[in-house]
């Protein structure tokens, strides 16, 4: 057996053998390492939750244009190949993008508003489908309960105008390819495809719409001008500068920014708070077990001597206190942890519902747990080389008189 | 008779209490399976003189310091202090000397046997029933799973014999090993060390602060050699009756 090996099991056997003096190792470093991390469970399991909530509403993402603008479609190319634009599509004027709606079940006709879909909608994340032509249509759940309509059956879509004096009306059969969920949109929405709400606003306008065979006029208003759009950011992150820079172009555009803005300072304010509380305990948790194997040094001198007398070499020595240390970082560790999920467990069991919160309010990730084992080890390691160091520079002669 | 190690000029400077000490060997010559009684008065230097011979303490002049622990094995251990050769140093320590101390300097947080194996394990020594039989003739065989704790003083003294000798070492240097203990106890173990030591010929040096102690228990029965220590100066003479 190595003398790395021999060292291993000495150092234990002393740290076992000497089980008093090593719980109050254990229990100092958990003492200090367990409320760190309760803190910090509730500064992530706070801020988290808020964050989630804010990301899981593709809402909170949106960046709304308030009243009319003037968007083509370079425009609108340049914007949806940022980095930091999630999706955008153009919307057309919302009395040309109002459509009526019925189906055979129910007796009503609905009046809908219109919004073009496509790839990568945040509202249809969910959606297997997507409309792909101008027969196809995605309904709000509002609309679709109304209408009494399911996944797979046909409705009747009419639009109506008045052209050259006369009343018109066409009508388009479009097939139900899906139904967006409860918390998407409240609203009376059917989700077409682009060219579908083009088409509309064209008919509404008066024009021809041949690929449908809607009559009208036919003269080429050259370029096309969208009044609007319907964007969102990547992150909620990216909504403050999106808006900075859309306000800087000129168009007027709204967003969650305060919402966004008081989340990431919680999130910041939280931050400072348990970094400053983390390193005042972690400096004197530092000290504390530093000056404790700095005297276990000196109370083990004996012991380390022999250890020396029989054999062992100095860099071996020094293994001596180092590896105690880790088990107690371990150890210690290990029972901050326990401590920790116990706190957990009563934080998100008891009290969350006595503060009406529906959300977890404490929690931390495996890599947090990791992350804190390594900074234990890393400080208790540091304390420990000085004292190994110590007893390195024990000569085998210095403590076998104090025996 | 061969010479296993030999002195000359060595010297050693303390700070003992705030006090200074200075140590001078002239010369040395200790034989092999020579039994060499250390004497003299409590401070006077002889822990000092054990451990320079022990290796573990550093001299801080030395015209000549060599160890031959069997034919053959030359070591110059002057040469190998001035070249801070420490690892070389702890090796011949290891392999070649053992040390008794005046309590023993058994681990306590391992068993009378884990101490007595601790010397082999570093050897990486074959196990074999060497720890057995040394045990049984020092008397400690019923106490070999116990910890260092739970011995008597007499027991304990035993124990760190059989931890001296079980690598079968050239030298046993043993620093007023019975000084803690009373006298019938110090010489019934003496008396059993001695025989060990004579069927496994090993030089024995120990050191004394009771002259008549030495003279009665020891040196008498066993013809040994004496070195005196005195006002700070090793004196090596033959003892006689």
């Amino acid at each position: 057996m190595s003398q790395f090996n021999n060292i291993i099991r000495l150092s234990f056997r002393d740290y076992s053998h000497e089980w008093r003096m090593s719980g109050c190792f254990i229990l100092a470093l958990a003492s200090v390492l367990a409320p760190m991390m309760i803190l910090f469970g509730l500064k992530f399991g706070i801020v988290t939750t808020m964050v989630a909530e804010l990301v899981e509403n593709p809402s909170n993402r949106e960046i709304k244009p308030v009243g009319s603008g003037r968007y083509d479609d370079a425009w609108i190319d340049r914007m949806r190949n940022r980095d930091d634009v999630a999706f955008i599509i153009p919307r057309t004027r919302s009395l040309a993008a109002t459509i009526q709606l019925k189906s055979t079940s129910a007796k009503r006709i609905l009046s809908t508003e219109l919004l073009a879909t496509a790839s990568g909608d945040p509202l249809l994340a969910g959606s297997s489908r997507l409309p792909q032509n101008y027969f196809e249509v995605i309904l709000s759940k509002s609309a679709a309960d109304k209408l009494e309509v399911k996944v797979g059956e046909e409705i009747d879509a009419s639009l109506a105008r008045q052209f050259h004096g006369k009343r018109e009306r066409v009508h388009l059969p479009l097939e139900v390819i899906g139904i967006a969920g409860a918390g998407v949109i409240s609203r009376n929405v059917a989700f077409v495809n682009l060219d579908l709400l083009i088409a509309s606003e064209q008919f509404k306008d008066g024009r021809a719409v041949p690929e449908l065979g809607w009559r009208g006029d036919s003269e080429n208003l050259g370029q096309r001008i969208y009044p609007s759009f319907r964007l969102y950011a990547r992150s909620i992150y990216d909504v403050a500068g999106l808006v900075d820079e859309l306000e800087s172009e000129g168009s007027r555009v709204k967003a969650n920014v305060a919402e966004i803005s008081t989340v990431q300072s919680i999130d910041q304010n939280l931050s400072v708070i348990f970094w400053i509380i983390a390193c005042v305990g972690a400096t004197g948790f530092a000290f504390s077990l530093g000056a404790s194997l700095w005297a276990n040094v000196d109370r083990k001198r004996k012991d380390l001597s022999v250890l020396r007398l029989v054999g062992f070499k100095s860099g071996r020595i020094v293994l001596f206190p180092v590896l105690q240390s880790c088990y107690t970082a371990l150890l210690g560790w290990l029972l901050a942890v326990l401590v920790y999920l116990v706190f957990e467990y009563l934080i998100n069991f008891f009290l969350a519902p006595k503060l009406n919160l529906d959300r977890t309010l404490c929690f931390l990730l495996v890599e947090h747990f990791l992350w804190a084992l390594c900074l234990t080890v890393v400080i208790a390691v540091s304390a420990a080389i000085l004292g190994g160091l110590r007893a390195a520079r024990i000569q085998p002669s210095d403590g076998l008189r104090d025996l | 008779m061969t010479i296993v190690y030999s002195l000359r000029g060595v010297v050693k400077e303390r700070l003992i209490d705030g006090v200074g000490f200075r140590l001078l060997v002239p010369k040395i010559q200790i034989r092999a399976e020579e039994n060499i009684a250390l004497i003299g008065h409590s401070g006077c230097g002889k822990s000092t003189l054990l451990d320079m011979l022990a290796l573990v303490l550093r001299p801080d002049q030395s015209e000549d310091m060599s160890l031959h622990p069997v034919k053959g094995d030359n070591h110059d251990i002057a040469e190998l202090w001035r070249r801070n050769r420490f690892s070389e140093l702890s090796q011949i320590r290891k392999q070649h000397i053992g040390y008794v101390l005046q309590s023993g300097g058994l681990l306590p947080y391992l068993t009378v046997r884990e101490n007595i194996e601790l010397p082999r394990r570093l050897l990486k020594l074959p196990d074999d029933d060497s720890i057995t039989s040394i045990s049984k003739v020092l008397g400690i065989s019923r106490q070999l799973d116990k910890l260092p704790g739970l011995l008597s003083a007499g027991e304990r003294q035993r124990a760190a014999f059989a931890r001296a000798l079980s690598h079968r070492p050239s030298i046993l240097i043993a620093d007023e090993p019975t000084a803690s203990l009373d006298p019938i106890t110090a010489h019934k173990i003496m008396a059993v060390v001695m025989e060990v030591i004579r069927g496994l010929k090993i030089t024995l040096i120990t050191a004394s602060h009771d002259w008549a102690h030495v003279y009665k228990m020891e040196l008498r029965t066993l013809k040994q050699e004496a070195m005196a220590v005195e006002d700070g100066r090793v004196y090596q003479s033959t003892f006689s009756d």
